[in-house]
């Protein structure tokens, strides 16, 4: 984050602050990023003691969420951030946000886990694994641009969501043939079905981190605009 | 596990009513103020915490320069005023008949408003109070210099120019210059009466700074109209009205969620 400046205020208070608060969104995001991982380890193996301890910590990951958010307020309270200080801490506030619900997305994940082991019958949760790696790599890669404020690398983030779409609708397609095979099974598939769209909603997620670090880089609200737009900034 | 670290030291919450004694730099107990017949402070009682910066706010005229001057008894030099209540440093009423007011401003250091260094050189003003103390060892005088403007944070800016009249300073050096004096003579706990109001924004950041690290030797109060200023430098913040101490709690608290609606309505601008 050498681009930030973050070391150059003359309050050396404002700076330790700010460097903080940073590395505690990076340590959240590396906690989800492990929650996620792990829980597509518990759906492989079936694994119910991993599962059960991947819901304990979702807790952790809440009260990160709120915790980094109260310094986020103390920090505008205290400091008076302006600019690029601002634009960091509003990014944050926001990005937490969307970790906190990726987090959420490992622990429902787990809780199928928990829940598919009482049915005699396996919905076919296997499929979600490939789409599961993909988002967890986007995660991994939104975190590294934020740890760097790194534009370009965001802007990738914009084109690695589209193979987890693809991704998305294959699995749909699966999931269709499955139901129209054996109707008993609907119930599990549609778990599945709400499981294989909050993986696919990680890639969305992604995506706003994307959006922010540029808004905190360069100033430039990009929400809602097109991915062919965002390649000439 | 992930734990996420604390980002304000400084802003450990304390108790400030069961402040235990040894923490406590100053006790303001009950302390009602006259100038004549129109009384300026009412019944003002707190617990000022050793090492930390308090900051008291509050609109003009609120009492907040009044109560600051109590702490080190410059309201003496006032004809018509009179107190009752007490202030104890260290466990000692400073009003007490017994107490010399030259030795209790040696241990309470003043900074005002306005830089006022006096027309000599550098070196001289910050010997100044060791040599009314009738120390005169050259080597000790310019240990106590390096350390004072070291202190001060002035040190790298004057060092090669010592002798030189103090007045060929910035305002924020001169500022600074003060600083170094008034910590000269080590003393225990140090005033500031809106050290910056008199200064440029970046001159006032550096001196924001320098309070940030004096107050790991000395217990600092200041004054300030800037309530960001307040924000920004003080561990606990204290907000006056009309005399009265409305509201005295952490800054982060008095800065993210007061507890008096008056407290609120000044902090967001809706005063008056």
């Amino acid at each position: 984050m050498d681009n930030m400046n973050l070391n150059k205020h003359i309050s050396g208070q404002f700076n330790t602050e700010l460097e903080a608060v940073r590395n505690n969104v990076l340590a959240m995001g590396g906690l989800v990023e492990q929650q996620l991982s792990d829980a597509l380890v518990a759906i492989h193996d079936q694994d119910l003691d991993l599962a059960r301890r991947i819901v304990e910590t979702d807790l952790q990951v809440n009260s990160m969420e709120i915790s980094i958010d109260e310094e986020c307020t103390r920090i505008i309270a205290k400091r008076q951030p302006t600019a690029s200080d601002l634009r960091l801490i509003l990014m944050i506030s926001k990005s937490v946000t969307d970790l906190e619900r990726m987090g959420d997305v490992a622990d429902k994940l787990a809780r199928m886990v928990i829940n598919s082991n009482n049915n005699r019958s396996q919905p076919p949760l296997v499929s979600l694994e490939s789409m599961g790696r993909q988002a967890i790599k986007m995660l991994h890669d939104a975190l590294d641009a934020f740890a760097r404020m790194d534009v370009e690398a965001a802007i990738q983030l914009y084109h690695d969501d589209d193979k987890i779409d693809r991704q998305y609708e294959s699995i749909i397609r699966e999931l269709m043939t499955y139901m129209m095979e054996d109707p008993r099974t609907i119930p599990q598939v549609l778990e599945v079905l709400w499981a294989a769209r909050s993986l696919e909603r990680i890639g969305d997620r992604c995506q706003h981190i994307s959006d922010y670090i540029i808004y905190c880089v360069k100033g430039k609200d990009v929400r809602h605009t097109k991915i062919s737009d965002l390649d000439s900034i | 596990m992930i734990n996420v670290t604390p980002t304000m030291s400084q802003s450990e919450s304390i108790d400030l009513v069961n402040l235990p004694t040894e923490k406590t730099a100053l006790e303001i107990k009950n302390l009602d103020l006259f100038y004549g017949s129109k009384q300026a402070l009412f019944d003002v009682s707190m617990k000022i915490p050793k090492g930390q910066v308090t900051a008291f706010i509050g609109p003009s005229g609120c009492g907040k320069s009044t109560l600051l001057r109590c702490i080190n008894r410059m309201n003496d030099l006032v004809e018509i005023c009179h107190i009752k209540g007490a202030i104890t440093l260290n466990s000692q009423n400073i009003y007490d008949k017994s107490v010399d007011v030259a030795a209790l401003r040696r241990r309470v250091g003043m900074v005002f408003q306005r830089p006022n260094p006096f027309p000599k050189s550098i070196y001289e003003n910050v010997v100044y109070g060791l040599r009314l103390q009738g120390i005169s060892d050259r080597r000790l005088l310019d240990e106590a210099v390096e350390r004072s403007l070291r202190g001060a944070a002035l040190w790298e800016e004057v060092k090669d120019r010592l002798h030189e009249n103090a007045f060929g300073l910035s305002g924020g050096q001169q500022q600074r210059l003060v600083i170094a004096r008034a910590i000269a003579i080590e003393p225990e706990v140090l005033l500031l009466d809106e050290p910056t109001s008199a200064l440029d924004p970046i001159s006032t950041l550096t001196i924001e700074e320098l309070i940030n690290e004096l107050k790991s030797k000395y217990t600092v109060v200041i004054v300030t109209h800037n309530m960001q200023q307040a924000a920004r430098v003080s561990d606990q913040t204290a907000f006056m009205y009309m005399g009265e101490l409305i509201e005295y709690s952490d800054t982060n608290t008095i800065f993210t969620k007061p507890k008096m609606k008056k407290t609120e309505d000044y902090i967001t601008g809706r005063y008056g």
